[in-house]
């Protein structure tokens, strides 16, 4: 009985994990239900270290973007190399995006901004993202002209533990709440922002919720957060 | 005029020479409060079923079990006003609580004294006097203390904002609707309500019954800048800045609740009523009826009386369900450069016009 | 003769508040009635929308987005499955498309509806938004005919949708249209000409467009000032470029460009367009086609990101999704765009009035679910 019990969570477990959560929910009995998820958490805890270990490895893109999005990212590419060779990394940038050291980020900002080649007067997006919990952040900027209809992304990416990238709220008027946004999810550091401070969660939430190595915190305010839901996966 | 007649008519007591006035005040003063209830429960019930009717909706229609369960919701302001009675009464700890309660008492005695000037027929007057008109007036500027008083008792931000509002909007609004009744008081000469209303009989222009209102292009201006201005001392919308309910929350009144707040409700629609009544009066003709030398007895006069009233409020909710609100600058643009202006050259064109013709 | 300068005060509008369209927080430095500074405070419905999604599967985050922003669930759909189909390079039955075509339009039509209802509202006109609600509903109803949800349809899946058209679908809609088009007559006669409204917003909170453009304000509160930019034009996604329309833009009617009335009149011309694009849609619709065809069995698209940006009734919507092959996404952000127009409100409401503000941010159309996530 107890190995077949075993085996009907193991099972379930693993079909959960595919994304078929039903194969849980259908076990009739709540204690065993229960020990399903249970270990479906724990499952799930080793995958996403698995996941994070494994670092991501984006250059491969299977993905193809329109004809216009490339040519004219090469182009820009092209442009920013000539003007500030040292800082683009040409090895880390590809087709769709461009990778460029974090120092001299708002000179070219203001570059990519106000030459009639580039003239991006829109900030699409600022993405934070956690490239796994032993490696960088990275924030990424997708930019819009306006006049020339192109786009392009740019990425920098800056140590964990001292986090910090030039702010661009002054060129962009957007980039205050984006990086506010940035910084709240992240604890990515806009040197220059005249009002970085948190925008989403309370000012005094401890963390940075999306980095993936993100533990909740135990209480707030003397209320326990809870960290796992009963009844609800 | 019914003051006078019941001192008349009782018995004066040596011992005690203030008690026949103080019963007879007490014996008009019951009829009009009883009065003004079954109004506003009228009146708010009208309003639910225009509103609906012009919003395609179908209103209060009596289902279900309870008190506006009867048919065609007509219970609906009753179990309205029952609701208000049964809530909680909230004073917030922070509030001036003297003035916080006196505040809706004085804005009703303001709309409640007027009443006893207005001639609801040939008989029907609870104090005939001869500045009728002016007391009015005078009166029913009283509640605007009690609005301030309730904004700044409140203290709340919300309800200093719409004091504070309603303070500029209404002693604004007095002077152009003061003004056009000086146009009245110029071509009857008399500021009793009365006197006013009999200079109005017989015909005007071969056909139409002699009301200020066609008498003379002066006049009929008049009585929309008397009438608009009345809307705005009301506090209806499109003048309904001190309370404007999206910005303000509920203005000045934010913070009552229950009774209270009941008061306030009832003193907006007894105002209403008023500024109709006086608009009736002076313009249109009082209890006089609309075709001349007939339906005059003092029967008709209190039917013709409040139903003319009763027209303007419906005007008054049309507006109410039609326009958008005014800002507050707005407001006072159209005041101090529209209506007074106006009503000024008003004055000076009626006199010439009583000089020329009348 | 000098200039009296009265202390200044602190209003706090919201999060409890009949006109911040949710639970916004407004911290208003007011001089009397002046407004001197804004500092919109946001959060209060922040729901973790993409910790969550980190945490999902691909197809789990679908009923997210419905409730990202709840006023127009089809198309935060349409954003995300388009963004998916790009990743994964699935192709999708052209019945399908036109389905979804179909079905965001409508809601932009719900949308737009509840927009300018809400607006008439905060200016202080009731009746108006009672009639665009009356019509809403029926928008409301052909949507609980298709998918059984009023409000929130997970109703767009990856490579397909959840259900097919119930029978009588087209005529339902033809019939809807033939009712609802004559009403914008009406909608424009008791709200968009009315003298008092036209005072209440013309000239108001001008945007111009290149503060826009800095602001990334997009949508309709971008054609409001004058800029022609329509992602279904300028950058097609699904098959809007078989469908003629013509994008409206604010062209200063009655006041400035820019103005509180241009944002409020192009979106009442923008419900012209989507049924014009709905008719054209409804007589092009393929008969054929199984709208479950092309669901993929598992959903794990290779490792990349893509950004895909779609319009919205309120404007540039945007999914970044960065996938590492497993079925959970690594990293999924949402562009919202009411958060970008939320953020311009500061710069073009100083120095109005109190009642202006409350017209401006209704003008600029913010849902606090997508602002927050």
């Amino acid at each position: 009985m107890t190995v077949n019990l075993e085996q009907l969570i193991k099972e379930a477990v693993e079909k959960a994990l595919e994304g078929d959560m039903d194969a849980i929910n259908n076990i009739e009995d709540r204690v065993t239900r229960s020990r399903a998820k249970a270990s479906l958490v724990k499952a799930k805890r080793e995958a996403t270290k698995e996941k994070t270990e494994t670092s991501l490895d984006e250059n491969s893109d299977a993905t193809s973007d329109s004809k216009k999005d490339k040519t004219s990212n090469e182009h820009i590419s092209e442009l920013l190399i000539q003007q500030f060779p040292d800082d683009i990394n040409k090895e880390l940038s590809s087709k769709k995006h461009i990778q460029i050291q974090p120092k001299n980020w708002l000179v070219i900002s203001r570059y990519l901004r106000d030459d009639p080649a580039s003239l991006f007067d829109s900030l699409q997006c600022i993405t934070g993202v956690d490239l796994g919990e032993e490696s960088d952040l990275e924030v990424r900027y997708n930019l819009h002209s306006m006049t020339h209809l192109h786009a392009v992304e740019i990425r920098i990416s800056c140590p964990r533990n001292k986090a910090k990238v030039p702010s661009v709220e002054s060129i962009w008027r957007i980039g205050d709440w984006f990086e506010r946004e940035t910084y709240d999810m992240y604890g990515i550091e806009f040197e220059g922002h005249r009002n970085l401070k948190r925008i989403l969660l309370p000012e005094d939430w401890e963390g940075w919720p999306l980095r993936k190595d993100y533990e909740v915190q135990e209480t707030y305010h003397g209320i326990i957060v809870p960290k796992v839901k009963e009844g609800w996966e | 005029m019914i003051v006078d007649n019941l001192i008349d008519w009782f018995p004066t007591s040596a011992a005690w020479p203030g008690l026949t006035f103080i019963v007879a005040v007490i014996l008009c003063a019951v009829p009009v409060f009883i009065f003004i209830a079954v109004y506003a429960l009228v009146a708010i019930y009208g309003e639910l079923k225009i509103s609906s009717f012009i919003q395609d909706k179908v209103g209060p229609m009596g289902q279900g079990v309870g008190l506006h369960a009867w048919r065609w919701g007509l219970l609906q302001p009753v179990a309205d006003a029952l609701k208000l009675i049964l809530k909680e009464d909230i004073i917030p700890s922070s509030a001036d609580k003297k003035l916080f309660i006196l505040a809706p008492f004085i804005v009703f005695i303001g709309a409640f004294i007027a009443f006893s000037a207005l001639p609801f027929s040939q008989t029907l007057i609870i104090a005939d006097m001869n500045i009728g008109i002016f007391y009015i007036l005078a009166v029913s500027s009283l509640g605007v203390i009690g609005i301030i008083l309730a904004g700044w008792s409140s203290n709340n931000k919300w309800s200093l904002y719409g004091a504070m509002r309603s303070a500029a909007q209404i002693v604004s609004y007095e002077i152009p609707a003061a003004l056009s009744i000086v146009v009245v008081i110029m071509l009857t000469s008399t500021m009793s309500m009365q006197g006013i209303i009999q200079y109005q009989s017989g015909l005007v222009w071969g056909f139409l019954p002699n009301w200020l209102l066609f008498n003379n292009p002066f006049t009929f201006l008049a009585f929309f800048i008397f009438f608009i201005s009345g809307v705005a001392e009301c506090n209806r919308t499109p003048f309904d800045i001190p309370e404007a309910e999206s910005e303000l929350v509920a203005g000045a009144f934010t913070e009552y609740s229950g009774m209270r707040y009941a008061f306030f409700f009832l003193s907006e629609y007894a105002n209403m009523f008023v500024v109709s009544g006086v608009a009736a009066t002076a313009f249109m003709g009082g209890w006089q009826s609309p075709i001349p030398g007939m339906f005059n007895t003092p029967g008709w006069g209190l039917f013709w009386f409040i139903s003319k009233s009763m027209f303007l409020i419906f005007m008054m909710i049309w507006f109410r369900w039609t326009f958008p609100r005014l800002r507050v600058d707005q407001l006072m643009d159209v005041c101090w450069k529209g209506f007074i202006p106006i009503s000024l050259f008003n004055i000076f064109g009626v006199g010439i016009w009583y000089l020329l013709i009348g | 003769m000098g200039i009296v300068k009265g202390d200044q005060m602190v209003l706090n509008i919201g999060p409890q508040h009949p006109s911040t369209h949710g639970v916004l927080r407004l911290k208003v430095v007011t001089d009397g009635e002046i407004v001197s500074d804004i500092e919109p405070i946001i959060g209060y419905l922040h729901r973790c929308f993409e910790k969550h999604c980190e945490n999902s599967t691909y197809e789990q985050v679908i009923p997210f987005t419905d409730r990202c922003d709840y006023i127009a669930s089809m198309n935060n759909n349409f954003g995300y499955v388009v963004a998916m189909e790009k990743l994964m390079e699935i192709k999708v039955p052209d019945r399908v498309e036109y389905i979804r075509v179909i079905m965001a339009e409508l809601n932009r039509i719900a949308s737009h509806l509840l927009a300018l209802g809400v607006y008439g509202l905060d200016v202080g006109a009731f009746t108006p938004f009672l009639y665009m609600f009356r019509d809403r509903e029926r928008i409301l109803d052909i949507f609980e005919l298709t998918c059984g949800a009023r409000l929130l349809y997970n109703y767009m899946w990856v490579g397909g949708l959840s259900h097919d058209l119930p029978v009588g679908f087209v005529e339902t809609v033809y019939g809807f249209l033939d009712y609802f088009e004559p009403k914008l007559k009406e909608y424009n006669e008791i709200l968009t000409y009315n003298k008092i409204f036209i005072e209440r917003t013309a000239d108001v909170g001008v945007l111009p467009p290149e503060v826009a453009i800095s602001y990334g304000v997009s949508g309709p509160n971008l054609r409001g000032s004058g800029v022609k930019w329509d992602l279904r034009k300028d950058e097609p996604y699904s098959v809007y470029e078989r469908f003629d329309f013509d994008i409206p833009i604010g062209e200063g009617t009655v006041g400035t460009t820019g103005d509180c009335w241009d944002r409020f009149y192009v979106r009442m011309l923008e419900i012209t367009e989507s049924a014009k694009i709905l008719r054209q849609a409804l007589k092009d619709l393929p008969q054929d086609g199984d709208v479950h065809q092309a669901i993929p069995k598992k959903i794990r698209p290779p490792k990349g990101s893509i950004y895909q940006r779609t319009e919205s009734p309120r404007g540039d919507l945007a999914y970044y999704i960065i996938s590492d092959g497993s079925p959970q996404p690594y990293r999924l952000k949402m562009r919202s765009p009411a958060f970008t127009a939320l953020s311009v409100l500061n710069e073009i409401s100083r120095g109005w009035m109190l009642s202006d503000v409350i017209a401006i941010l209704g003008s600029l159309d913010i849902v606090l679910g997508e602002i927050d996530r």
